[in-house]
């Protein structure tokens, strides 16, 4: 059969100096709205200021965790179709070493102590509490900084090296730096899932320290995919319209990208679902109480039913046909809702304030929205930064070719 | 011949079913189904080793129907697992009365969530909408490809034998409305065909095989055992102990109410419910209805909730019947059968039962009358948990009616019956 020849030098030629600029303009709108939080934090609240920042700090995090995820699985399993999208994942998950100076703020309110954000660091709710005091051994500060610093120094230790050795490759050619990442991938995945569960518990479980979960990390973990998918979806459409993968991103890749973003969709409410019905069934007070703030006034049960509706029922039925999957102009805009779905499941998540009663704080802040242009352009930025250098697929990789021809039975 | 004995019809001259040609490799036969296609030809197959690419555009075959066949049985599974779990638990017996007993629900009370409830559904109707979904794949598939099958005409070539290993065949049905043996014949051997075979069918009714019959025979006899057996353990009597399949379901390992269990401090298997508890329905504070008490005395009405007329009388005169009339009597004089025997018997210090005409019966308001159905007086046990609360007033509306009836004066009753007095 008749195929078109591919310039694979040129479908994956760096973006240059136009995007170098991007990255700098995405860089200098990121500080400035950052700043401009800063200057706003006294007025709304510094606890405010930081769960607002917790907030879109946790959506980034994610997406690139979500990346990191991807690309070992795809190493583990030696898959050969994913070869043409694996470059621009290995970039999301290369900003995990950024990620990790970011979170730097947030050990403000751990270090100051401010019951607001996380009660448990505070010395006088603990004596008060015999829930917390007992908690004590594992949820005090210098416990709580050890572990971030290892799950930062793990995941910083797999982007990077993930990338740099795929980058190597594309220099050499050579098969065994294919071999080293199954390697490194096999190991790391387990140690992916130990960290991220144990950072979703740290991070976001410990902002109610009564409350416990034991299906809280993999909800974290299937949201975080569901955003990575979409994330790597609206890039790869944004680079063809920049030029570049025309070809060797087909409709085939989409499919399949867009099967994956079906698959976790169901996942996730699969297990959003599981953690609710126990709860819901069992009705213990030390367990609803994680629910009592997100069901108790009409904003947050609005939030909750759009949850069910737009991260779960639009989604399933707008991705369950092949025929949007493999268009990608109908594919970005569910990508683009499913971001924004995410976003509304780490607001759902981190905003509500599990001391007060349902309705008593504001649930919108100025700070949400200026932090999600902040920490988002230092992010993006960290992407674009990257692609404006290095090729946009690991034009040496011994699958490509598999990925190149790959079609969907 | 043999068919025509055994089945008395005459077996006709074989006839043509299909033409066969063989190609030498898988190219060869996508560029003649691609020919077969374009000359129009719509009743035809190919027959190959392995998959061969490219063969379903080459055959112009359209995306199957199969997922709309899966999305019917999955929101199939959905609605009957709905279905069921709201007939199992919420559909409320007393409204499907007329149904039989044993396809009633249970409208059980689990965890206090309400008998019909989303959330605890959704794992049933979950596993149901998979399963229908999945059937529906698997029978859907075998259905369109009109499996299974037991013979084909074309296994009667020997040359097909090798479609198996390295041969591959194009076929093309003899009732396809452009077939012509001779001009398809040259067509396919103008594409290349190694060799085309015709491919004969004999018009006979096609006999299943006789060791399949027999298979199928016994089978279906035994299969009546097991049904005879059940039937024979329903309709017969037997002093032996029932068989039990699932032991640990009929004996199960746990204490009963009343036994000891030395992990409570006060010894005892059952657990005393916390002080104020009250169970669900028993919530009772309404003092008039429930106790006949208005303000600390025997109410002298009947309570708002219970109107009296003909339907509440007529049910009260039923229930004295069952409860009352044996020792009282059925017009409450306190002569019942129970009485009779007692006399009958000579039973030792056997108290008459009160009539209900005695001056002190006839004076009691409606609200002791009810207290002393509830709780009995004298020798008279309690009827409290035998009778709900709206027959006992039911009850007391009746007596009353009997105490009237056996103390009424000539001006109670209507002028036109009283001719019938006499």
């Amino acid at each position: 059969m008749h195929r078109p020849t591919l310039d694979i030098d040129a479908e994956g030629r760096p973006l240059g100096t136009a995007a170098t600029r991007l990255a700098g303009a995405a860089t200098l709108l990121g500080l400035l709205a950052i700043g401009g939080s800063v200057t706003l934090g006294p007025q709304v609240g510094w606890s405010i200021f930081f769960r607002s920042y917790l907030l879109n700090y946790s959506y980034f995090v994610s997406l690139a965790l979500g990346a990191l995820f991807f690309v070992m699985l795809q190493h583990v399993v030696r898959a050969g179709w994913s070869v043409s999208v694996r470059r621009v994942a290995e970039m999301i998950a290369g900003t995990l070493p950024w990620l990790a100076v970011l979170f730097l703020p947030l050990l403000v309110p751990v270090l100051r102590r401010w019951s607001d954000v996380y009660p448990w660091t505070d010395p006088g709710t603990v004596q008060s509490d015999p829930r917390l005091a007992a908690k004590a051994a594992y949820l005090n500060v210098p416990f709580f900084v050890i572990r971030c610093a290892v799950y930062f120094a793990v995941w910083s230790w797999l982007a990077l090296a993930g990338l740099r050795e795929s980058l190597r490759q594309d220099d050499t050619g050579d098969v065994r730096h294919t071999q080293r990442a199954e390697r490194r991938s096999a190991a790391g995945l387990v140690l992916f899932g130990l960290t991220v569960t144990f950072f979703a518990v740290d991070v976001l479980m410990s902002l109610h320290p009564h409350w416990y979960s034991t299906i809280w990390g993999v909800y974290f973990f299937s949201g975080s995919a569901v955003g990575f998918y979409a994330l790597l979806i609206v890039l790869l459409v944004a680079l063809r319209r920049a030029g570049r993968l025309t070809h060797a991103v087909s409709s085939e890749h989409f499919h399949d990208l867009g099967k994956f973003a079906f698959g976790f969709v169901v996942f996730w409410a699969y297990i959003a679902f599981s953690q609710y019905l126990l709860i819901w069934y069992a009705n213990l007070p030390e367990e609803t109480v994680w629910y009592r703030p997100r069901q108790g006034d009409r904003w947050w049960i609005g939030v909750s039913l759009l949850l069910l509706v737009g991260h779960f029922v639009v989604p399933l039925l707008a991705l369950m046909s092949r025929y949007p999957k493999r268009r990608p102009h109908l594919l970005v805009v569910a990508a683009v809702w499913l971001l924004a779905m995410h976003w509304l499941d780490m607001y759902y998540i981190v905003k509500p304030r599990p001391w007060l009663e349902a309705g008593a704080s504001a649930p919108l802040h100025a700070t949400d929205a200026l932090l999600l242009v902040g920490i988002g352009g230092l992010f993006v930025a960290a992407i674009v930064r990257r692609m404006a250098r290095w090729s946009l697929l690991p034009r040496r990789d011994p699958r490509l070719v598999e990925s190149l021809s790959y079609e969907n039975v | 011949m043999d068919v025509a004995a055994h089945t008395g019809t005459v077996a006709n001259p074989p006839r043509l079913a299909a033409l066969l040609a063989e190609f030498a490799s898988p190219g060869a036969l996508v560029t003649a189904a691609e020919q077969v296609r374009d000359a129009g030809y719509t009743r035809w197959d190919t027959h190959t080793p392995f998959p061969v690419h490219g063969i379903d555009a080459a055959m112009d075959i359209r995306r199957t129907r199969l997922p709309w066949v899966v999305l019917i049985g999955g929101t199939l599974g959905c609605l009957a697992g709905l279905l069921m779990q709201w007939w199992m638990n919420a559909a409320g017996p007393e409204q499907f009365r007329w149904v039989p007993t044993f396809l009633q629900g249970y409208d059980f009370v689990i965890s206090g969530k309400p008998t019909f409830s989303l959330p605890a559904n959704i794992p049933v109707v979950f596993e149901l909408t998979v399963l229908l979904a999945a059937l529906a794949a698997v029978i859907g598939m075998l259905a369109m490809n009109n499996l299974p099958r037991h013979h084909d005409a074309l296994f009667s070539v020997p040359r097909f034998r090798r479609v198996t290993t390295d041969r591959f065949f194009l076929r093309i049905d003899a009732h396809d409305p452009r077939f012509d043996t001779q001009r398809t014949a040259e067509f396919l051997s103008s594409l290349g065909a190694v060799a085309i075979e015709r491919v004969e069918t004999e018009e006979a009714p096609a006999r299943w095989p006789r060791p399949l019959v027999v298979t199928l025979v016994v089978l279906a006899a035994l299969a009546l055992f097991p049904p005879l057996v059940v039937a024979k353990a329903r309709l017969s009597k037997s002093p032996k102990p029932r068989i039990a399949l699932i032991q640990d379901m009929d004996n199960q390992e746990r204490y009963k109410a009343q036994q000891a269990n030395t992990a409570f401090l006060d010894g005892r298997a059952m657990r005393v419910p916390p002080a104020g508890t009250i169970a669900r329905g028993e919530w009772r504070d309404d003092a008039h209805y429930y106790r006949g008490q208005v303000a600390g005395d025997w109410a002298l009405t009947f309570p708002p909730q219970i109107r009296v007329d003909r339907a509440l009388l007529a049910r009260g005169q039923e229930r004295f019947g069952v409860y009352c009339a044996p020792c009282h009597g059925l017009g409450g004089a306190g002569d019942g059968l129970v009485h009779q025997r007692a006399l009958q018997r000579d039973t030792p210090g056997w108290v008459q039962p009160t009539s209900l005409h005695d001056p002190l019966a006839r004076g009691r308001p409606v609200g002791h009358l009810f207290n002393t159905i509830t709780n009995g007086i004298r020798s008279m046990p309690p009827y409290g948990d035998q009778i709900p609360p709206a027959d006992r007033w039911a009850i007391v509306a009746y007596v009353r009616a009997l105490q009237l009836s056996q103390d009424a004066r000539l001006e109670d009753v209507p002028p036109d019956r009283r001719a019938e007095l006499r």
